[in-house]
């Protein structure tokens, strides 16, 4: 490219490119992959988007509707990373029931016995439980979904970075195959394009720990006539904390 | 509103940190306008850029401990989960979305202005001058993929011109941006 003057070296260049955001999906994903295994190449990330943050204050602020704040309020889980988490449990245990929050009411059970006073009865506090993601990987290396698993809502979180449109004749079919049996368990379709929550039952659920696999195979319309995976496997990857 | 400044919003995200679920709503009431006119401007549609809205105040609620004041302000991290959530949910719609131009929004008034919020005035002013001594067909194109979110390749289809030449375009700005801003 001598005719286009002089460039930054390649690390540089798709430091600024991702921060910018003119990657591909793919390109993305490998990208954050880099950051999260080279320190340098994450700084220069957060410099370039240092650089162009200012840029982000010419956008006008548009009011969201009055239905989303609710909507957050009622996703949030028990933070995890709550230094006091254990002190506010123990008063959240010694407090009589109350105006309490959603977080609170899962961890205690109100039983009335008769007209006595309300006696509160502390379930065990929940372990830290922090999302696992995996990146689920062609034998290439090519990203083409991302899974998430949230043990707090007991869900996969699905997205399928396959373009929109690509292969009508076949469906792609999630699965999820934990090293205890190594048996995959279907856990439906994705659509290209599309992400997508799944709420696995509580004996799939335990199953989904670090190092469990989950995998996407292409299918015949409908899903696999078998009970596991009837086509080539597109891409898989390994749950883990990231 | 009362204006909030950048000191406000590191006090927010540590109470957040520390899991004070009435500090969200706070920092959410600062920024929310803020972000959602980032989503939208990405997405171009309400419902999901709404969508996008509530995921990224989840993941702030849920990565607040991340948070390294030394590395970013409050807002630029913030931009940054909002702007990576909504890029991702329009590289679903796959590589040529946004390709043609879209129509300009419609924008509602009195939405509260975030400008307390922001970098100092003095950085903010400084990228608006070296954005200036860019031809303009760079500085467009840099603003266009910025503000929208576009990949190179639906960057070239809108500008007409082959990808090689757009990517050579905006990194040769890029680097520019960079030397101007630090020399």
């Amino acid at each position: 490219m001598s005719d286009t003057g002089p460039e930054m070296n390649e690390p540089e260049a798709l430091a600024a490119e991702h921060a910018l955001g003119v990657l591909t999906a793919p390109e993305r994903a490998a990208a954050e992959r880099r950051m999260a295994s080279e320190p340098a190449f994450a700084r220069a990330v957060d410099a370039w988007r240092r650089r162009l943050a200012p840029l982000g204050m010419e956008t006008t602020a548009v009011a969201p509707s009055d239905e989303v704040w609710p909507r957050i309020e009622r996703a949030l889980p028990v933070n995890d990373n709550n230094p006091q988490l254990a002190r506010r449990l123990a008063f959240w245990r010694s407090a009589t029931v109350g105006a309490m929050g959603l977080a609170a009411a899962s961890l205690m059970v109100a039983v009335y016995l008769g007209n006595r006073p309300p006696v509160v009865i502390p379930a065990e506090a929940p372990a830290a439980m922090p999302m696992l993601n995996a990146s689920l990987n062609t034998e290439g290396g090519q990203p083409l979904f991302v899974a998430s698993y949230d043990p707090v809502r007991q869900a996969l979180i699905i997205t399928s970075l396959v373009p929109p449109g690509t292969d009508p004749l076949h469906v792609h079919q999630v699965w999820l195959i934990p090293p205890e049996d190594g048996v995959p368990r279907s856990l439906g379709m994705v659509e290209p394009g599309t992400a997508k929550t799944v709420p696995l039952d509580a004996s799939i659920s335990d199953l989904a720990h670090e190092g469990t696999e989950i995998a996407v195979s292409v299918e015949p319309p409908g899903g696999s006539p078998q009970a596991g995976p009837s086509g080539p496997v597109a891409a898989i990857g390994a749950l883990g904390e990231i | 509103m009362p204006a909030v400044t950048a000191d406000d919003l590191s006090a927010l995200m540590s109470r957040v940190a520390a899991g004070d679920r009435e500090a969200l709503r706070q920092l959410y009431q600062a920024t929310s306008s803020k972000l959602f006119g980032v989503c939208l401007r990405i997405l171009s549609d309400k419902d999901e850029s709404e969508d996008v809205l509530q995921e990224v105040y989840v993941t702030i609620w849920r990565r607040a401990d991340r948070f390294d004041a030394g590395r970013a302000s409050v807002m630029t991290w913030i931009s940054t989960i909002a702007r990576n959530r909504a890029i991702d949910r329009l590289r679903a719609r796959g590589p040529l979305a946004h390709a043609e131009q879209i129509d300009e929004m419609e924008i509602a008034d009195g939405a509260p202005s975030a400008t307390a919020l922001l970098e100092s005035a003095d950085q903010v002013g400084a990228l608006q001058r070296c954005l200036a001594e860019l031809d303009d067909r760079t500085e467009q194109a840099i603003r266009t993929a910025f503000f929208e979110g576009v990949t190179y390749e639906a960057l070239a289809q809108r500008l007409d011109t082959p990808l090689g030449t757009v990517k050579s375009w905006i990194r040769r700005g890029l680097m520019k941006l960079k030397g101007c801003l630090e020399p």
